[in-house]
């Protein structure tokens, strides 16, 4: 029985030692995992995106840019994230969506800003499509619902405009899996808190939203991709708790003004 | 890994034919069930139901085969999850996964030329006896 014991316990020592030993050695760099990554992820940030400026026109106008890169800028310098890498699309559109592309890309509808009341519940939106973007959400729902193989297609040129359509759909149209969408939330908050933003009225905004509008207009893509809202702004309230802090606003309420002003 | 040892009795025939067929069973069954670790086992298990009631030396070749499948579908199972989780789910392709794959990959191969070695010697009515999975089988399966 000694000896029994004996040997499985080297077999198990084996088992972890070997496991631990090839742990060292980086596969990763040596299977040239991450280039191929990032270089499938631009590739398909580019398509996507090419997509979107078909269907509708990017705004340039500095008075529309600028307020909404202080506030992308502002949370990004909280939380440590690399601002040069997120890149911002303000494109105009009467749906309320925003979503986020391969390779760090943010897009937002213009439909989408109009519909907030204040910056701090289009921070929110940005916090958690951000969120999405640093959790690698993007890629791997692309795999999940598109396909590997397909997704390696479209960056080499094998495939037509229709599935770049259908990958764009997937990205703006439908939801993350509920647990995705609930990790994005918590990270969210997290941005805004060490933003000194006010997380609450995120909350308000998804609670808000599908009571004051019917369930079937078709503009609300955000709030219908994103089901459970609230059971989410509960959630989202329940989490931030007692946690009050010296919330600042990043724009002036003229320049919040200003922007709403330019978009409508 | 594996020794051939003298049995407490010569096995005829009829007896190293169904030994072997035990090992040759969790090889076929490696072929049809990748990548479903399981499949494996129910094989093997299978098998062993057919035979619980055969002579010592089958028995006792049964079980051996029975519980090497048993470890292994500890860390195939684990293998199999992580895989979905990372193609599916929130895990990350890692340099853990990668090694842990290749881990596994590794067992497995030595198993299964163990698994080949046993069923041709088996065959011949040698009596074969892994290392660990031998003294295990020994303790378990009565004469």
């Amino acid at each position: 029985m000694k000896n029994i014991l004996l040997q499985l316990v080297l077999l198990v020592v084996l088992f972890f030692a070997l496991w631990l030993g090839l742990s060292k050695i980086d596969w990763m760099e040596l299977l040239n995992v991450n280039y191929l990554t990032s270089k499938t992820q631009l590739k398909l940030g580019e398509l996507i995106l090419d997509q979107i400026k078909n269907s509708g026109e990017e705004y340039h106008n500095p008075k529309v840019t600028l307020p909404l890169d202080s506030i992308l800028t502002a949370i990004c310098i909280s939380n440590a994230i690399d601002r040069s890498q997120v890149q911002l699309h303000v494109i105009k559109s009467e749906e309320v969506n925003a979503f986020a592309l391969p390779n760090h890309q943010l897009v937002i509808y213009s439909g989408l800003i109009l519909e907030t009341r204040n910056e701090a519940e289009l921070s929110g939106v940005i916090c958690h499509e951000i969120a999405h973007m640093e959790l690698d959400h993007v890629m791997k729902k692309l795999i999940k619902e598109v396909g590997i193989s397909v997704l390696i297609s479209t960056t080499t040129g094998n495939s037509g405009s229709n599935l770049m359509v259908n990958i764009l759909k997937t990205l703006s149209s439908t939801a993350y899996d509920r647990d995705l969408e609930g990790d994005a939330d918590i990270r969210a908050v997290d941005y805004l808190l060490r933003a000194n933003i006010d997380p609450i009225p995120f909350a308000r905004f998804l609670r808000r939203i599908p009571e004051s509008k019917s369930a079937i207009d078709q503009h609300l893509t955000w709030m219908s991709t994103h089901p459970d809202a609230e059971e989410r702004a509960a959630y989202i309230i329940e989490f931030v708790g007692e946690a009050h802090g010296e919330y600042q606003p990043i724009l002036s309420p003229v320049t919040w003004q200003n922007l709403q002003h330019q978009l409508k | 890994m594996n020794t051939i040892t003298h049995f407490y009795y010569s096995p005829n025939e009829y007896e190293s034919e169904k030994a072997s067929n035990s090992y040759l069973m969790s090889l076929i069954a490696v072929i049809a069930g990748l990548p479903f670790p399981i499949i494996n086992l129910i094989a093997t298990f299978a098998f062993y139901l057919g035979n619980r009631k055969g002579t010592y030396f089958v028995r006792w070749h049964c079980t051996q085969a029975l519980l090497s499948q048993f470890s292994l579908l500890l860390m195939n199972s684990v293998a199999f999850w992580w895989s979905v989780t990372v193609l599916f789910g929130s895990e990350n392709l890692s340099n853990s996964f990668i090694a842990y794959l290749i881990t596994v990959f590794l067992f497995n191969l030595t198993e299964f030329a163990a698994t080949i070695y046993s069923t041709i010697n088996t065959r011949k009515g040698l009596h074969v006896k892994w290392w660990f999975y031998g003294d295990l089988t020994n303790m378990i399966c009565s004469s």
